[in-house]
């Protein structure tokens, strides 16, 4: 009986413990390892080399692809903050009771799949679509930055993560007290300073946690960018997805993951160990 | 003030949300070095009258003015006040210090005179060695302290304090009493304290405004608030008090309780004819309690408990007909054994007498 018991609060923990190592630790063991190997002819050649690294660090393209992704991917993400704060605090102060609606109203997109998502955007940017269609039959010219370019899948990037950034500022504000605004208020703080001083660093590890939640899918981004980026388009993701396809390079690919996967965990711990917690009002204690 | 205007005057100011009245036509005039209370039970409006004198909310009519100057459309942040909240809302990504710090900065105070406020602040509410520490932790009282500290840091023009006790245990509760009156009194800018507790109301202000529904019911020094009630609420909801249900007598000049045989002198002012209901409350305290004899004036009844209130007893009396009546009397020796039969009657000059509405 007791013994039951105390098994009873592990089996909570062990479960979980076993899918991760199983699904998540593993095939990254698994890639970390590829990493490490070379493939030659469609076949995986167990010589433990560095030879990929060294591709991906000297060979122009991947370099390019690189920067370009990682310029994309902060610009996207810093756009999306920007757009999204005003969105989720209309939502939070004048929603009134629509306030749940409102911010299920940002999931409908999600509905539908990604894929399908992409072509009807290939649809509103390409040549002949609804924008360039419609400045056309009005006699203008054709927006030709907009098609199968990086401003293409800059704006395909903000559509399709628009909903999480606004969901996560959105729910960091709902849980806001917004009477320390009016605190604020009472002690000599103009609207400007209040959202300087006391509504923006009180939020801001939600903001954080948007800024990743599209920081880090746009950084590995292969769809996109093979559905609206063109030929000079190319991103790092696109370009690791077509190791594992066409090329059947797998261990480039697996390098390239790597590589991903340390800019991403770099990014998450610049961003988290470089905020002091106590600054935005984080106790571990909940609201208090 | 040079011109002879009251230093705050609120005058004739409403609220209303749609349909419903907060606030109705209220105004009240403030001294300087004043501490004024308003007492009102929750969802009096009470709250809604600090937030218009804060600036917080504005009146649907009618103008507020501090020092002669019509404030009425100014923000909060240019009125110049300084606010203490219930909750105490300190901010929680800063230090005390910083707390404090915060209503200076915002008035462009220079460093120096930042930091001989915060030394003044700290030495009057006694911070020290809390200065660097956040909110969370902080005890209760030590963060009433530091919300205290930081709305008179910045010298406002007057302090408004909404229920600042309401979260504190009994005990720091009554130590902060003292101490808030004591502070205004050396600060000498008025204080505006809003509470639905009567006892902090009568312990520290100087003149209590009782609300009731969005009205002002009473107005006036805490002394004759207790003892004068103006309206039948005020004499309900100020003190603890007993009603009883009386009709006045064929002669115009007593009252006769209607469930128990007692009647009272009646100095009619207010010119009441006979026959007419009207409801008579007596204060807890005013009770005389006699042991039961036959033939005398009173309201029998028998005690069922005594509670011990420190210099008091309170006794929980039943009446014949089984109505509860609380009397309290001070502490002189043993207390009267529960189940005594005992009269009561209380002197007519020290009960109130208003006419039955309708």
């Amino acid at each position: 009986m007791t013994g039951a018991r105390y098994l009873q609060p592990r089996m909570y923990l062990h479960i979980p413990t076993l899918f991760l190592f199983l699904f998540f630790i593993l095939p990254l063991i698994a890639l970390v390892i590829l990493s490490f190997w070379q493939t030659e002819n469609y076949k995986i050649v167990r010589d433990w080399t560095i030879l990929n690294y060294e591709t991906l660090a000297t060979v122009p393209a991947y370099i390019t692809f690189f920067f370009r992704s990682l310029v994309m991917a902060i610009g996207v993400s810093l756009f999306l903050v920007v757009l999204s704060w005003p969105i989720a605090f209309f939502i939070v102060r004048y929603g009134g009771r629509f306030k749940l609606v409102l911010s299920l109203l940002l999931v409908i997109p999600f509905l539908s799949g990604e894929v399908l998502r992409l072509i009807a955007l290939q649809g509103m940017l390409g040549p002949a679509g609804l924008v360039n269609g419609a400045l056309v039959r009005l006699g203008g010219v054709p927006l030709r930055f907009i098609m199968y370019s990086d401003t293409a899948s800059f704006i395909a990037f903000v559509y399709l993560y628009l909903p999480m950034v606004v969901t996560t500022i959105y729910l960091s504000l709902l849980n806001f007290d917004f009477r320390l605004a009016s605190a604020a208020s009472a002690c000599g703080a103009g609207k400007f300073r209040i959202f300087i001083e006391v509504i923006w660093p009180l939020n801001l590890s939600g903001t954080l946690i948007g800024f990743l939640l599209s920081f880090i899918p746009t950084l590995s981004a292969s769809l996109v960018p093979r559905f609206l980026g063109g030929p000079n388009g190319t991103l790092y993701g696109m370009s690791m997805a077509q190791q594992f396809g066409e090329s059947g390079t797998w261990a480039l690919g697996a390098a390239m993951g790597v590589v991903l996967f340390l800019f991403s965990a770099g990014a998450l711990a610049i961003l988290s160990l470089g905020v002091n917690l106590r600054r935005t009002g984080f106790t571990g204690m909940g609201r208090q | 003030m040079s011109d002879g205007s009251p230093y705050i005057r609120i005058d004739n100011v409403s609220r209303r949300y749609g349909p419903v009245c907060a606030l109705e036509d209220l105004s009240v005039e403030i001294e300087q070095d004043e501490f004024i209370a308003i007492l009102g039970p929750s969802g009096s409006g009470k709250s809604t009258l600090l937030r218009l004198i804060a600036g917080l909310d504005q009146p649907s009519t009618g103008k507020i003015f501090f020092k002669g100057q019509d404030v009425t459309d100014l923000p909060p942040h240019k009125r110049g006040i300084g606010m203490v909240f219930q909750e105490f809302l300190l901010f929680p990504h800063r230090t005390v210090r910083e707390n404090l710090a915060f209503p200076l900065r915002m008035t462009k105070e220079t460093p120096a005179k930042i930091a001989a406020r915060l030394d003044w602040v700290e030495g009057v509410l006694s911070l020290g060695g809390l200065m660097d520490r956040y909110p969370n932790q902080l005890s209760g009282g030590q963060q009433q302290r530091v919300a205290l500290g930081r709305g008179l840091v910045a010298h406002p023009t007057l302090l408004l304090l909404d229920e600042p006790l309401a979260n504190l245990d009994r005990e720091l509760r009554q130590e902060m009493e003292v101490e808030i009156r004591r502070y205004q009194k050396q600060l000498g800018i008025p204080f505006i304290y809003v509470t639905h507790n009567q006892e902090e109301a009568l312990s520290m202000s100087d003149r209590v405004a009782v609300i009731h529904k969005g009205r002002l019911e009473a107005m006036g020094e805490r002394q004759a608030i207790y003892d004068h009630p103006a309206t039948p609420f005020v004499a309900r909801f100020v003190g603890k008090s007993t009603r009883f249900d009386a009709v006045v007598e064929a002669s115009g000049s007593s009252a006769r309780l209607l469930h128990y045989n007692y009647s009272l002198p009646l100095d009619n002012t207010a010119a009441l004819k006979p026959g007419a209901h009207v409801d008579v409350f007596v204060k807890n305290e005013r009770f005389d309690m006699k042991p039961w004899e036959e033939e005398r004036p009173g309201i029998p009844c028998a005690i069922v408990d005594v509670v011990l209130r420190g210099p008091f007893f309170e006794y929980i009396l039943e009446t014949d007909r089984r109505d509860r009546i609380i009397a309290v009397q001070p502490k002189r020796a043993e207390p009267i054994p529960i189940a005594s039969r005992m009269l009561l009657s209380w002197n007519a000059s020290q009960c109130h007498v208003f006419p039955v509405a309708g």
